[in-house]
């Protein structure tokens, strides 16, 4: 009887701990494991990711009103990221409209305008960029970028980003016709660079 | 037994609306391309009119330590309504009241056991006053609200958005089938004992002017205001005019010498 308890002890002490232990992982997970990373980015105007997971009451205004179904919301696997949002640039990129800054209530979108967004940097990925590598005189990237000849330049034929004037919408990723297999990712990428201690 | 008022078809109908406007709400955003109306029972934009659920608003403004002038406004027409009526966004509004509705219409229709009471003692009724704090103390510790995530009027909105928007469900919703499988043991036990949301709305409306007043002198002490009572209460003791009280007007409507009547003060 008494090796029993023992024995239903130590499972009992198993099993809490099994569960508590990502219990207690899931918790934290959210402070330190921002879905913010390559590619995947707040809407413009988003404050720093730490505060904006303090700040958003995941209200889905943005995402009801993103007139090009960019922004998804994510859900409890995101721990406490659930309910806010993400644009996922490859899928859908940012048409800079700027119609959810107008209507965020909490100010986790600050109302700016569409040269003042700072969604990310684009970087160019030398080793896979068709015109980089001089395999074809691509220049996608160039032709879609809403701020042409300003945030993306063309030098000897090659595209060249401005940091300065790069907003970071996506929409050079998502016409990009490179994916590069390993990881995934096109031939430039936004990096959200601008959201703090993001990755 | 013959009903001498009729407070309770006006409340499924309030309450059939306000699920209509966050049902349609998606779909006119979504097909229609129309932005006059946004978002559910967490923020909801009429125009350039915002509201912001009082709760939600507080958190945020506490867990990021800053004031955002357009949430704060929002909060005011809210806590406005509860100050002045109580927690009648719970019983008049609120997405899970209707579904609660149906659950105990469903039971009622299937005609099978009694209802469970809403008097049970397992939890005792002051714990709403634990829940809100503590609601709040452990957000600000993560540093992320949690009532904006798990709100049950709100995951009702988001999952319809959801469904509208992406054909798919957010798995956090499962907490709204354990909402309603809890009523199969004790009835709106969370909204009894355990909603941060109602805590905060009940304080506001701790001197709300409308109330339920027992005229004691016409009470026949049925008892049946007490039996249908949602909240557990037992209004033929006053105690629909505590702190408690959610101003659903069941009482008014069942008590058969009218010895129960809203009084606005």
């Amino acid at each position: 009887m008494k090796r029993r308890d023992t024995l239903s002890l130590i499972l009992g002490a198993a099993l809490a701990t099994w569960l508590a232990a990502p219990g207690a992982a899931w918790a934290t997970a959210g402070r330190w494991f921002s879905p913010i990373r390559r590619n995947r980015l707040r809407p413009p105007g988003a404050v720093a990711e730490a505060q904006f997971l303090a700040r958003c009451i995941r209200c889905g205004r943005c995402l009801e009103v993103c007139p090009y179904h960019a922004i998804v919301m994510l859900d409890i696997r995101h721990a406490l990221h659930a309910g806010t949002p993400l644009i996922a640039v490859e899928n859908i990129p940012c048409y800079l409209c700027m119609k959810c800054v107008a209507v965020c209530p909490t100010g986790s979108l600050r109302p700016i305008g569409q040269k003042e967004t700072r969604m990310g940097l684009a970087v160019i990925d030398h080793y896979s960029c068709l015109a980089w590598r001089g395999d074809t005189l691509c220049r996608t990237c160039y032709d879609k970028c809403p701020f042409a000849n300003v945030a993306i330049r063309l030098e000897q034929l090659r595209p060249v980003i401005d940091e300065g004037a790069c907003v970071g919408c996506g929409l050079c990723v998502n016409a990009c016709p490179i994916t590069v297999a390993e990881d995934g990712g096109k031939a430039i990428n936004i990096e959200p660079v601008y959201a703090g201690n993001a990755a | 037994m013959k009903s001498t008022s009729s407070i309770r078809p006006w409340r499924l109908a309030a309450l059939a609306l306000a699920l209509a406007v966050i049902v349609a709400n998606p779909l006119i955003n979504f097909f229609c391309q129309n932005h006059f109306v946004q978002g559910w029972y967490q923020s909801i934009a009429v125009g350039e009119l915002w509201f912001v659920s009082p709760l939600e608003g507080l958190e945020s403004i506490l867990v990021a330590k800053a004031v955002y002038a357009p949430a704060f406004i929002g909060m005011i027409a809210p806590l406005t309504l509860a100050f002045l009526l109580g927690r009648v966004f719970c019983s008049w509004i609120c997405p899970l009241t209707l579904l609660l509705e149906i659950v105990d219409w469903l039971r009622r229709r299937l005609g099978g056991k009694k209802r469970p009471s809403a008097h049970s003692e397992i939890v005792p009724r002051w714990t709403l006053w634990l829940v809100l704090p503590a609601e709040l103390l452990i957000s600000m510790v993560l540093g992320a609200p949690l009532f904006v995530i798990f709100s049950p009027p709100g995951l009702i909105g988001r999952e319809l958005m959801m469904l509208v928007f992406f054909r798919a469900l957010a798995m956090e919703g499962l907490l709204l089938l354990a909402l309603i499988a809890l009523e199969l043991f004790s009835r709106r036990l969370f909204c009894r004992c355990l909603c941060p949301l109602g805590a905060l709305l009940a304080l506001t409306g701790g001197k709300r002017r409308l109330r339920v007043q027992l005229q004691a002198d016409a009470c026949v002490d049925c008892g049946r205001c007490a039996k249908t009572c949602p909240l557990g209460l037992r209004p033929q003791t006053d105690q629909a005019a505590s702190i408690y009280c959610w101003n659903c007007g069941d009482c008014v409507d069942c008590c058969p010498s009218q010895a129960l009547r809203f009084r606005w003060r």
